[in-house]
């Protein structure tokens, strides 16, 4: 006898219940219960069940049990993945593409080109030779300890995936700036992507692509690490002086010279901004995503968790520290300087 | 030249809100703004404004804050559309213009100069000069010459290569004066140009602007709150005050004969001496062979007159153009027109 028998029988729903019967897998309150022996007093209101999928379940067996929803979603999946594979394995393919040329360009780079490349690429966007030597020391220091390859690899993977986040986050987030439904839109799914625990999109990802392709863990780092370049880019344009813009307007500009000659300048400090919160999220994304093969730092610190070497951890994630210690002044210095030159 | 009229506005009315149309019909039957607002919660912006912009002149619309003079401005170049009316400008009606049309006119038309400059803050002086001239497709080399002509002629020789956030307020509207002037267009419509510039800036720029206009004879439309400025700039002002012309016209007329006890209370604190000219308090039916204490002309202010005459009541001058007498002007007859409220009462306006 269970709680809401009677409403099933209120509804004169007796005959469909009695037609599940013996349906679904006993569950493990059911067999509580049978060990213990039939209830003895009827349950009183204070310990009434919420009206729930398991608790109907009980007095109606035809009703589903609330495990059959992650089943069926389960399922559901699983049905579709074929064709989806099929859509999303061709368009995403160059990404693997772009992520195992990068890593096999810097790993088979030798060490004494990849250093100076870098340190002249720091010094041109930060004209800071400061900034040139720490960077230098630091790449220096993880490279006598023999975690350059390592750290290069992160480094990679991370280049990869944050200039492709750039490339369509920015368009995103002018689209978003351009049109409020679309703003409207686009937010509710900014919001779910950037508050979505990391590890449940991975596991629809495993499902639909291999784990030995690079693009899966490429796919997570964007979807992680693409919000703020969206968000940034939108605020930016949206920020952009009235007055100005009024000028662009008055003087004749098109809208397609607007964008080009006004909003983006104007709003490249923000950008910028979101760029640099964008690295940081996928080297933030790029450890967990060692989860599902992807190479770098993240690996030794996976190794560190399951064999519980300590020090390895330990090490390798102050080589991320140092990595985004290096990445946020380097995007920092080099927002300073567009910001020098555009105050108003 | 003469007086042709460049820029006609027939019954333009604007309101703001979401049915316009609906809030149209209750202005026209006569609702004023207040009740508009009350009631049918919707702004109005300007009703039934008529203008004539002549050509060569500049034209300052004159009102205060809310009074929809930057309302105006903007639907000359329809920054704003209007809810109804008809502007025209050589005849043709702004209004059906198509977007590209829109943009020619805007480019080649009219240029404007804004209250808070609105200059590029990451482009360099010379290419904010040449804005108008890069919008039409031209490198920096095809419009140099011509943008560094202008900035040297508004007195920004050597500031080329700097910043807009390195020049001062006043030197960053001489680059928006700059500005309009490189576009090369008829028309220059200035918002409040020299609002935000401090008082002795603001004179100064004034003084340009007249400098430039006798030289250039641009049809202006100049924005203000401000009545000196309106008073030492105009030759053809318009009063607005909630949305309406309350009088328009020339302005020493204005001065002498305000039809409006807003307009009294307005001109009640200025310089009547620095801003009366001759011509407008002088007597045409005189006699010729009177006793004149000295010759002046027409175009003096009567300050001018006050200190020639040493403060003595009794002298009557001559009033001279080219070398022609035109009138006479006693001191008692330029004493009177100092009073400000002589005028009005005697119309009847203020009844106090």
């Amino acid at each position: 006898m269970a709680t809401y028998d009677s409403l099933f029988s209120a509804l004169g729903l007796e005959d469909w219940c009695a037609k599940g019967k013996d349906d679904g897998p006993m569950s493990m309150a059911d067999l509580l219960a049978k060990t213990k022996g039939k209830d003895a007093e009827p349950p009183s209101l204070w310990d009434l069940p919420f009206p729930s999928m398991d608790a109907l379940n009980e007095s109606c067996a035809a009703f589903p049990q609330s495990r059959e929803l992650t089943k069926g979603l389960e399922q559901g999946f699983l049905d579709i993945k074929d064709s989806l594979s099929l859509v999303l394995d061709p368009l995403t393919q160059p990404l693997s593409w772009f992520l195992d040329s990068a890593l096999y360009g810097m790993l088979n780079t030798p060490w004494w080109i990849i250093i100076p490349v870098m340190l002249a690429v720091v010094f041109v966007v930060t004209k800071s030779w400061k900034l040139v030597m720490f960077v230098a020391g630091s790449i220096c220091l993880l490279a006598f300890i023999d975690y350059y390859e390592y750290a290069m690899q992160t480094l990679a993977i991370i280049f990869v995936c944050a200039f492709l986040c750039v490339l369509f986050g920015v368009p995103i987030g002018i689209a978003m700036s351009r049109s409020d439904t679309m703003q409207r839109l686009t937010i509710p799914v900014l919001d779910m992507l950037q508050t979505l625990p990391p590890f449940v999109y991975l596991i629809p990802l495993i499902f639909l692509f291999s784990v030995t392709e690079s693009k899966l863990y490429g796919i997570a780092i964007i979807l992680y690490a693409i919000v703020p370049v969206v968000r940034l880019t939108n605020l930016g344009i949206r920020l952009v002086d009235k007055d100005v813009i009024e000028a662009a307007d008055a003087f004749g500009m098109t809208p397609r010279q607007k964008l080009f000659k006004v909003q983006i300048p104007l709003a490249l400090p923000n950008i910028m901004a979101g760029v640099n919160q964008t690295i940081m999220m996928s080297l933030a994304m790029v450890v967990i995503a060692s989860l599902v093969s992807a190479p770098g730092l993240g690996v030794l610190v996976l190794r560190g968790i399951r064999n519980l070497e300590l020090g390895v951890g330990l090490v390798s994630g102050l080589g991320i520290v140092i990595l985004a210690v290096i990445l946020d002044r380097v995007t920092k210095a080099s927002l300073a300087r567009i910001n020098a030159s555009q105050k108003q | 030249m003469a007086n042709d009229i460049k820029i006609s506005i027939r019954n333009l009315y604007k309101i703001f809100g979401p049915t316009p149309d609906v809030a149209l019909e209750y202005v026209k039957r006569g609702m004023n703004k207040a009740d508009l607002l009350d009631q049918q919660n919707h702004v109005l912006g300007l009703r039934d404004i008529n203008v004539d912009i002549l050509d060569g002149k500049i034209t300052v619309i004159m009102g205060l804050s809310g009074s929809g003079k930057s309302t105006l401005i903007r639907h000359l170049n329809r920054l704003i559309e209007p809810t109804a009316g008809e502007i025209h400008l050589d005849g043709e009606n702004v209004l059906d213009l198509n977007e590209e049309q829109l943009r020619q006119l805007r480019r080649e038309q009219m240029s404007m100069v804004f209250q808070k400059f609105a200059l590029l803050p990451h482009k360099t002086v010379l290419e904010n000069a040449g804005m108008a001239l890069n919008i039409r497709g031209y490198t920096v080399a095809d419009f140099e010459s011509e943008a560094v002509k202008w900035l040297a002629r508004v007195g920004l020789e050597g500031n080329e290569n700097q910043y807009p956030h390195q020049l001062s307020g006043g030197m960053q509207q001489r680059v928006g004066i700059a500005r309009a002037l490189v576009s090369n267009s008829p028309i220059m419509l200035m918002d409040e140009a020299f609002s935000a510039l401090d008082p002795l800036i603001r004179s100064d720029m004034q003084d340009l602007l007249l400098e430039l206009q006798s030289e250039l004879q641009k049809t202006i439309v100049f924005i203000t709150h401000d009545l000196d400025e309106a008073l030492k700039l105009s030759e053809h002002l318009v009063i607005l005050k909630d949305g309406e012309v309350v009088q328009q016209g020339d302005p020493q007329e204005i001065l002498l004969n305000p039809n409006d006890p807003y307009i009294v209370d307005f001109i009640s604190d200025i310089n009547r001496a620095r801003v009366l000219r001759v011509r407008s308090v002088m007597d045409t039916d005189f006699d010729r062979d009177a006793d004149y204490a000295g010759d002046i002309s027409e175009k003096d202010n009567l300050e001018a007159v006050l200190s020639r005459s040493g403060g003595d009541t009794d002298k009557i001058f001559r009033v001279v153009r080219d070398g022609e007498m035109v009138g006479s002007l006693s001191m008692k007859a330029l004493t009177r027109a100092l009073v400000p409220t002589d005028a009005a009462t005697e119309r009847g306006l203020r009844k106090n």
